[in-house]
């Protein structure tokens, strides 16, 4: 790989006419420069201000650069703006450590962590002066690589992506980059990428079965993450506590995909923090995991993360219950931003429907702590357009957020989302409403405008995240035709155009209806040949019992079938009490 | 006891804002051994004040700030904050001063260096050096009052060189 110094002569003559320079500087302190055989670019395809908060980047970031063979390096998208410069002045998107154009790396890795993202993938690739389709890639170029929970679903962008990695990377990356380096030409390497475990190739593969890590080993979490000079918009070290969730919420992808769960112990996670404290220098650390509050040691952890002073904690506290609050109040001083609880429904009927294990009691005692210990303002998350939905369902969004403004809580939010129905879960069969229904649901709620800040996300980003999610092959037409007409970073308010987005949709002739619309078990699903190990039957029948408002409990507490464990020969990672 | 640091940052560490900087020193600080004062809250921060901020884009070779401590603050001390800070980045003394100490009342201001590549139009109290196809300019600026920007008088590169002490 060829360094390029030209790049760096030429962002110096730019940065003082773009917004925000240092998110394009590079170079962070505890960023890897090394030599090596074969060389990858991790590609977030967003911003370096998101990007930069992503955990799993960071985990393979480290596990690359701790080979003795391969680098890794990394790149984002840059705003229009800089991407405008970029292209009057010649500079190709180029890597943050030695500002190569990423043209110039052997293997590029795209996390796909969310549907809208797909157009800036395609615009990365073209920045980077590489062809945007897999078909028209020679041996000259990069091998283009894509992993995170989008995966699950490739379909509609597999015409862009060399090769799949689905599931977790950890042990996979490290083959994959093995097989890249082994092969002698692009179809040589694909055809080795193909027979790894949890990789699919277009083409090459019909059929792919996720990859699992049996356990979280202490040598692949990331204690030197970099540190962003630019304000990003989670500013902190982070610490995986807890892969996989065993509630089974019927609506969640990451709650099936991620299967089973495995729980790091609390003194690792101690160990860990502590380094990632001395080696960064953050003063606040975030547990990530789907669900903390479930960990088994989360008070044993919270009792060994106090001896790490002067450095704050935070936990995601969506989990409505009081033990969440409790966590939260444990671990770190007050908030000002207030604590956040997802009841994601209004009625405890429709909250049976999707199986969110919490009764309206978890949800006021949870505020009542919340108002006990101090908090004055409060985030509550709901859902509109979930299976089984009447009106009565929505208008009891409206009066829990007024019972639990009457609480005492000073200032009141509520987020309110339309559901995506998701592959891999069990409401894959569902229908997602259309924004015109939407709206009028979304009336139903306005009166509680009074006493609340209501935040409606837009229906048709809905519909738009909803095609992307469940689209097959064809919307790969889409997607192409989206980044032609610049409909990049759909994901931030001010750049979403969904007229544009609704013409494309109509011109292509994809046939939105149907892709909406409600499935059967017999119905063909674009993913069907990807074995996330829970089967088809087991997401049917947990359909089913959503429709008759029947609970399925926490795994934990007994298997209840899902079919992963059996599939991969593991179980639920689960420590024991220490205290 | 109350610590005067001088720093300097070049290259593309010009292009941090003036918040950005600070909080890439307050965890500069926080790699190092020494367990420094914080403030109470949520973010805890260290107490420092700083000399005049400048604009994003401008090199900086007088970089202030005061820290004060109950630990004492050698040489040692300076080459191991050195080796946790990023490139580019660099404190090249520290200074004990006195516990009456103030920035705003001790600095008089600061030099500035403008470096064109053509012939400059002259503004007043402006020294101009030709070098070739060079052209420095230097002037000094009084403590609080208007930094020069990033090609403001169509200059390159824009330098603040060093700070002058009252007395
Ligand atoms: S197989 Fe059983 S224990 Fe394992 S994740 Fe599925 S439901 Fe849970």
């Amino acid at each position: 790989m060829k360094k390029d110094s030209n790049v760096l002569k030429k962002l110096v003559d730019i940065l003082d006419k773009v917004e925000k320079p240092s998110r394009y500087i590079g170079n962070e302190y505890n960023s890897v420069k090394k030599d090596a055989e074969l060389s990858m670019c991790l590609i977030f395809p967003d911003l370096y201000d998101v990007g930069m908060s992503h955990f799993g980047v960071k985990i393979l970031y480290d596990i690359v650069n701790k080979t003795d063979f391969a680098k890794c390096e990394r790149a984002y998208l840059p705003w229009p703006d800089m991407q405008k410069i970029m292209i009057d002045k010649g500079i190709p998107l180029y890597s943050y450590e030695t500002y190569t154009p990423v043209k110039a790396f052997d293997v590029i890795g795209f996390t796909l962590q969310y549907e809208m993202s797909y157009p800036n993938v395609l615009r990365a690739l073209r920045l980077g002066d590489i062809p945007i389709k897999s078909a028209h890639r020679s041996d000259e170029d990069p091998i283009v690589i894509a992993g995170g929970p989008c995966t699950f679903n490739p379909t509609p962008i597999e015409d862009f992506v060399d090769a799949f990695l689905i599931g977790d990377g950890e042990e996979a990356t490290t083959e994959m980059l093995v097989a890249i380096k082994k092969g002698r030409s692009r179809s040589e390497k694909l055809e080795f990428l193909s027979k790894i475990e949890g990789v699919y190739v277009p083409r090459y593969n019909n059929k792919v079965r996720k990859r699992i890590i049996s356990e979280m080993k202490m040598d692949w979490a990331p204690v030197d993450q970099i540190i962003p000079y630019t304000e990003i918009v989670h500013d902190r070290g982070v610490v995986e506590i807890m892969r996989g969730c065993t509630n089974g919420c019927r609506f969640c992808q990451a709650g099936m995909i991620y299967r089973p769960v495995r729980e790091r112990s609390a003194t690792e996670i101690y160990d860990v923090s502590k380094k990632i404290v001395e080696r960064t220098g953050y003063e606040e650390l975030g547990l990530l995991s789907l669900s903390s509050a479930d960990h088994s040691q989360i008070n044993d952890t919270v009792d060994l993360l106090k001896k790490i002073t002067d450095t704050s904690f935070s936990i995601p506290s969506t989990r409505a219950n009081a033990l969440t609050v409790e966590i939260a109040e444990a671990i770190g001083t007050i908030r000002k931003s207030g604590i956040t609880i997802a009841p994601e429904a209004g009625t405890q009927r429709l909250r049976n429907v999707i199986n969110k294990g919490i009764t309206e009691d978890d949800i006021f005692s949870a505020a009542k702590l919340a108002i006990e210990k101090g908090w004055k303002k409060i985030k509550l998350y709901f859902m509109i357009g979930l299976p089984t939905e009447t009106d009565e369902d929505v208008k009891a969004i409206g009066i829990l957020i007024d019972k639990i403004k009457r609480m005492g809580f000073h200032e009141i939010s509520a987020t309110i989302g339309v559901f995506v129905p998701k592959a891999h879960t069990p409401f894959q069969f569902e229908a997602q409403i259309m924004p015109d229904e939407a709206f009028r649901r979304f009336k139903l709620l306005n009166w509680t405008r009074r006493f609340a800040k209501l935040n409606f996300t837009d229906p048709y980003k809905a519909i738009i995240e909803g095609v992307l999610s469940r689209g097959g092959k064809a919307i790969g037409e889409v997607v192409e035709e989206a980044e032609k007409q610049d409909l990049i970073f759909a994901d931030w308010d001010e750049m979403f155009n969904p007229g544009k987005w609704m013409k494309i949709f109509e011109d292509k002739k994809i046939d939105l209806q149907k892709i909406m619309s409600a499935k059967s078990f017999k119905d063909p699903f674009p993913w069907d040949f990807v074995d996330s190990g829970i089967s088809k039957g087991f997401l049917w029948s947990e359909h089913l019992k959503s429709i008759k408002e029947r609970l399925t409990p926490d795994c934990r507490d007994g298997c209840t079938g899902c079919g992963v464990c059996q599939k991969f020969n593991v179980d639920n990672v689960i420590q024991e009490g220490i205290s | 006891m109350k610590y005067l640091f001088h720093y300097k940052r070049i290259g593309l560490l010009r292009y941090l804002s003036n918040h950005e900087m600070i909080r890439m020193i307050e965890r500069v600080l926080r790699r190092t051994d020494v367990r420094f004062k914080m403030t109470e809250g949520f973010h805890q921060r260290l107490k420092l004040s700083f000399g005049q901020a400048l604009p994003t884009g401008v090199i900086d070779r007088a970089g202030l700030f005061l820290l004060s401590t109950d630990e004492i603050l050698d040489h040692d001390f300076l080459k191991a904050a050195n080796s946790v800070s990023p490139p580019e980045f660099e404190i090249f003394k520290i200074d004990k001063v006195d516990e009456h100490f103030e920035l705003g009342k001790s600095v008089d201001g600061y030099f500035f260096k403008l470096i064109f590549l053509k012939e400059p139009e002259i503004q007043d109290g402006w020294k101009v050096e030709n070098k070739g196809k060079i052209w420095i300019v230097s002037f000094f600026n009084a403590f609080n009052s208007h930094s020069p920007k990033p090609g403001e008088f169509g200059q390159y590169l824009t330098i603040r060189n060093n700070a002058i002490f009252k007395d």
